[in-house]
């Protein structure tokens, strides 16, 4: 069964990996920047610490490690891979990183040169990234659900990004737009165009794939993903001109997030598997936040006395960020990462050496005790919003713990895969 | 016939984590004899199956069952 196990379109272990292994230390940075500024970071959404925190998060955490999931779902999902997978990652994932760092330092000197140079770095990242994904979506048709949401969801991110730059030369070039209405817009492109739209067409192939649940239904996969485009498109566009519809069509956003939420975690109440891991709490955990999230926003946008808290745009930042998509994207890594070197080490044994059990790559119980300290760092952080002076800087501390023990793990496979494949290598040229 | 009339072996992977089903699937035709097919059932298309088959010389149909079961039928191809 030796040739059996060659895989054509595979891409290279590192290109994925040096995303998701790299992602969590932006998550560490958010902490450690919550820890140095303390209570004066939480005075509200705008302060330059809570921009930078929110980015590391965001452009950092988040983007990282969906750019390394849509290189690497492409081929799973769609059958069709991107060219040049390894130097698309390189490429893209220096671009990224740098034009993230320079952000930071926009946002933290308010210096114009760092926002300008930022610009530059993102837009030549989009453009790889978008022209490599795009020319492997072109080449199938957008006929399944899942190809649907991979498809606008690459294009929410080109939206998210685009918004991002005019941002970014607004405050580098001094241009007298209307930042916050294109804040506003920008960060639910980012959310709901780039974030929820990726994550249902993920979810569609990862969720009965590794949590044993029923089937997403039908309905939800076909109309979701352009359903939510739509209305954010509306939206985006109602809100630009001030038209009373904006916060019917802002509902209808809502509603079908909820939707998509709900629906996942009556899934997951049904998983056929007897034990609950460390991925399938995470997902729980992951959804209720993001429920609890939605539920924030909508009694924000009724009720004038908490919509004008400044604590609410953070509380609702912390439940979103750190408490669902943070959770989720973490699950996730917990079994595309063994499996992916799993699969890798399969592949160089040549069928004559067997790959270690995926439980061996990453222990349960080292994942399930991050999980722990990852649930009370969103704890403390959404404690922190009603208490800055107390717990702000423990907040800070405790997603600083949670995010590097999560590096840890990661790279604890890595290793395991190094050892590993010395091993087939050895054996390999031992029975040549 | 039905697929399950012409298979010789049955792997039934729709309650199985990866890598199980690609394992059970390499181990189920490691067992085939001549003439003989394999039949796979998913959940989902397995889209990395298909092109480990196309590159060894197999050949397989995919069928979507009402309750949402892919079942592949697999066999070498001659």
């Amino acid at each position: 069964m030796q040739s059996l196990l060659s895989f054509d379109q595979a891409p290279p272990l590192a290109g994925p990996l040096r995303f998701f292994l790299t992602a969590p230390a932006f998550a560490a940075g958010a902490g450690l920047l919550l820890l140095l500024l303390g209570p004066g970071l939480l005075a509200s959404r705008w302060t330059p610490g809570a921009l930078a925190f929110t980015h590391l998060l965001t452009a950092g955490f988040m983007l990282q490690t969906m750019v390394g999931a849509l290189l690497q779902i492409l081929p799973v999902a769609t059958g069709a891979g991107v060219e040049h997978p390894l130097g698309v990652a390189r490429a893209v994932h220096g671009l990224f990183t740098g034009g993230l760092l320079l952000l930071l330092g926009g946002f933290l000197s308010f210096r114009p040169l760092y926002f300008q140079a930022a610009v530059g770095l993102f837009a030549a990242g989009l453009l790889i990234f978008l022209w490599a994904a795009g020319r492997a979506l072109a080449r199938v048709p957008a006929s399944s659900p899942i190809q649907w949401a991979l498809k606008l969801a690459a294009a929410g991110l080109a939206i998210t990004v685009l918004l991002g730059l005019v941002l970014a030369s607004a405050l580098g070039f001094s241009l007298p737009w209307p930042l916050l209405q294109i804040t506003g817009i920008h960060l639910s492109w980012g959310l709901v165009g780039w974030g929820v739209l990726l994550l249902s067409g993920v979810a569609y192939v990862v969720v009965p794939m590794f949590l044993l649940t029923p089937s997403f239904p039908g309905w939800l996969s076909r109309i979701l993903a352009p359903g939510l485009f739509l209305a954010l498109a509306l939206w985006s566009g109602a809100e630009a001109a001030g038209l009373a519809l904006a916060p019917w069509l802002g509902g209808v956003l809502m509603a079908g997030c909820g939707v998509f939420a709900g629906v996942t975690l009556w899934l997951l109440v049904r998983s056929k598997r007897a034990r609950l891991d460390a991925t399938h709490r995470y997902w729980r955990l992951g959804l209720g936040s993001g429920l609890a999230a939605l539920t924030l926003l909508a009694l924000g946008l009724l009720m004038p006395s908490l919509g004008g808290w400044n604590g609410w745009p953070l509380l609702f930042g912390v439940l979103i960020l750190v408490g669902g998509f943070m959770s989720v994207i973490s699950g996730m890594l917990y079994k595309i990462v063994p499996f992916l070197i799993w699969l890798h080490l399969q592949n160089a044994g040549q069928g004559q050496v067997l790959a270690p059990n995926m439980k061996k790559i990453m222990p349960e119980s080292a994942m399930g005790r991050q999980m722990a300290c990852h649930a009370a760092a969103l704890a403390l952080l959404a404690a922190a919003v009603l208490w800055p002076e107390w717990l702000a800087r423990p907040a800070g501390a405790a997603l600083l713990v949670s995010s590097l023990w999560l590096m840890r793990n990661l790279i604890g496979g890595v290793q395991v895969y190094r050892r590993h494949l010395q091993t087939i290598r050895g054996q390999l040229a031992a029975s040549s | 016939m039905s697929a399950r009339d012409q298979a010789a072996v049955v792997v039934d992977a729709r309650q199985m984590e990866p890598p199980e089903p690609f394992v059970k699937t390499m181990e189920g035709l490691d067992e085939l004899k001549d003439g003989e097919k394999l039949l796979l059932m998913l959940y989902r298309e397995p889209h990395p199956l298909y092109r480990t088959l196309a590159l060894n010389g197999y050949t397989y149909r995919a069928s979507t069952e009402p309750d949402g079961t892919v079942e592949i039928l697999i066999w070498k191809a001659v």
